[in-house]
């Protein structure tokens, strides 16, 4: 209801300020062409008009993108209420019929193990909108130690796997770099975070069965690469870059919708970027799959015991 | 026993749920998503006693499921479970054609109760339309038939007006041999306004005393209910004569204008 009037709202002013830009656009070419033999009044006709029509369209461009991002934050809302409130609902739920019912033993159990999975889930997502508020404040990592990348995507594989009750072959784990020490100077909480992301992303969005690489490369002295490549439902090429921003989900059809609040990738790029590397999206289209890259800066051992010595002569000073 | 079918795609809702309607001595059954509901209540035509059904499914929603059924003259009786509680997400809820509203999350107790609520109604329509063929002979709005099984339920419930009767406990209106369904929220609606005929009501007071509603939003969101009121109890719905619009305050509904 309230989004169709919004929509009808919007409608209204763009093609007001589509129609504003044309009426600016037509009157400076007219004014032009009437006085195209004096050349001071053509040459300020070009840079009034022109300012105007400019002007205009910027105008609508932004509004156009400012009520995307106000729709998108409303759905954000939806699906935030929708993550909070589902698993409270059933956990009540089993609590009340707990309190309420005769229950045998193994039900108990089974309603105790129902309540846990709900309980990681709120937690989740309560995890996931702090963390999206963190990041969007903060510049730069606060912690900055040297840390064995290959050792955290390591731990998060197997943590999945644990989670999602994964076969090892389902999600695979690869080490194909040259001989060498992966490390990388962050946060680790935050990196965690980041792979956890991009494996819980894969996963979720395999409703037909998982099948996820991972892949780790260090391609030069400089990169180190992560590649996580899914064959679940794909993303259209026109929305790989989008799917990084806040509240950003790809639009989805049919039965098999995926609920989530649209900042896992966002946390992964602000945390990536915060790092000094970025990430960024592949897929041959809907239903084809999808690899996301992290990339971070490689630290070499060498730079490592240099800035340590800079480091203690700072301190010493 | 009755049957009553779970519309709801988190798997451990649905579960706790099925549980819990099979304690109280239900017949329980769970559908995943709106199409497998449509599937079983339309094509199949499988006889539900009630439904409950979640708005925010995948694929489509439960608004969309409880008009496709109004629209195909199912009026099983539906309770809608919904994380959004805002008062107009709840007046969409039952402007689709549900019959009870509740937010998640809910207390067990209070959807039981509910459920009980929709279910005994629908045993009262089963035994209405037992004996409705003896009530349309005897012409007027008043019920003869069910009077031996209910007879203070059927002889206060009804109200009529202008060539038109209001049978609140049926949800039926009829005007001149045309029986029109009432959802339970249109029917609570008209109760409402005819208690306090004569007299203007604000759209406020009808949010909190019909819908129980008792929020600073957007009321203009009544007006839907209204303008269909109006299709059904008017001559000419544009030039309201019994259901009139009280500029800046509300509504008053006259029964004899």
């Amino acid at each position: 209801m309230r989004i169709s009037s919004r929509r009808k709202a919007i409608a209204l002013w763009v093609s007001l300020g589509v129609i504003l830009a044309g009426v600016a656009f037509a009157v400076g070419s007219g004014w032009i062409i009437l006085n195209w033999r004096e050349g001071i009044k053509v040459f300020l006709g070009i840079i009034f008009f022109g300012a105007i029509t400019a002007g205009l369209v910027l105008n609508t461009i932004f509004l156009v993108r400012e009520i995307r991002r106000n729709e998108q934050h409303d759905s954000f809302i939806n699906a935030v209420t929708h993550e909070l409130k589902t698993p409270i609902a059933s956990i009540r739920l089993y609590l009340e019929t707990l309190q309420r019912r005769e229950v045998d033993e193994a039900q108990r159990r089974e309603f105790y193990q129902l309540m846990l999975v709900d309980t990681e889930r709120l937690m989740g997502t309560v995890e996931q909108v702090l963390k999206a508020g963190a990041m969007a404040q903060r510049k730069a990592s606060r912690q900055r130690i040297p840390i064995e990348f290959d050792s955290v995507v390591r731990d998060c594989v197997e943590i999945a796997r644990a989670r999602y009750h994964l076969l090892p072959e389902q999600l695979d784990y690869r080490d194909v770099r040259t001989p060498g020490s992966m490390q990388v100077l962050g946060d680790p909480e935050e990196l965690h975070t980041a792979v956890t992301n991009l494996l819980d992303n894969a996963i979720k969005y395999s409703p037909q069965g998982v099948q996820i690489g991972v892949d780790l490369e260090m391609p030069d002295d400089e990169r180190v690469i992560l590649r996580v490549r899914d064959r679940g439902v794909g993303i259209p090429k026109d929305e790989l870059k989008r799917i990084f921003r806040r509240f950003y989900r790809v639009r989805q059809r049919g039965r098999a919708r995926v609920k989530g609040t649209g900042l896992g990738l966002f946390i992964v790029r602000a945390i990536a970027r915060n790092h000094g590397g970025k990430v960024f999206a592949e897929s041959e289209g809907a239903g084809k799959g999808t690899t996301v890259t992290l990339e971070l800066p490689r630290v070499l051992a060498e730079e490592l015991s240099k800035q340590a010595a800079a480091e203690s002569r700072r301190t010493t000073a | 026993m009755s049957r009553v079918l779970i519309v709801e795609d988190e798997a451990h809702l649905a579960q706790g749920l099925r549980f819990n309607l099979q304690a109280e001595g239900h017949e329980a059954e769970v559908a995943g998503d709106g199409e497998d509901a449509l599937a079983r209540l339309v094509e199949q035509a499988e006889h539900y006693d009630a439904v409950v059904l979640d708005v925010m499914l995948p694929g489509k929603s439960g608004f969309e499921v409880a008009e496709t059924l109004r629209k195909k003259q199912n009026y099983v009786p539906i309770l809608m479970l919904t994380a959004r509680g805002r008062a107009e997400d709840v007046l969409k809820g039952f402007e689709s054609g549900a019959d009870d509203y509740l937010p998640k999350p809910f207390e067990l107790a209070i959807l039981i109760a509910r459920l009980e609520g929709l279910l005994r109604r629908s045993v009262w329509m089963k035994q209405s339309l037992a004996a409705a063929p003896a009530k349309h002979t005897s012409g007027a709005g008043v019920s003869e038939g069910t009077a031996s099984e209910e007879p203070t339920r059927a002889e206060k419930d009804t109200f009529s007006f202008a060539g038109k009767s209001i049978d609140f406990g049926e949800l039926e209106l009829r005007s001149l041999g045309n029986t029109i369904h009432l959802t339970v929220m249109e029917a609570e609606l008209l109760r409402y306004l005819v208690k306090s005929a004569g007299r203007v009501v604000s759209r406020k007071a009808l949010l909190g005393d019909v819908w129980g509603l008792h929020e600073d939003t957007d009321t203009r969101a009544i007006d839907n209910f209204i303008v269909r009121l109006r299709r059904y109890i008017e001559d000419d719905p544009s030039r309201p004569k019994h259901l009139q619009t009280v500029r800046g305050v509300g509504y008053r509904f006259v029964a004899e204008p």
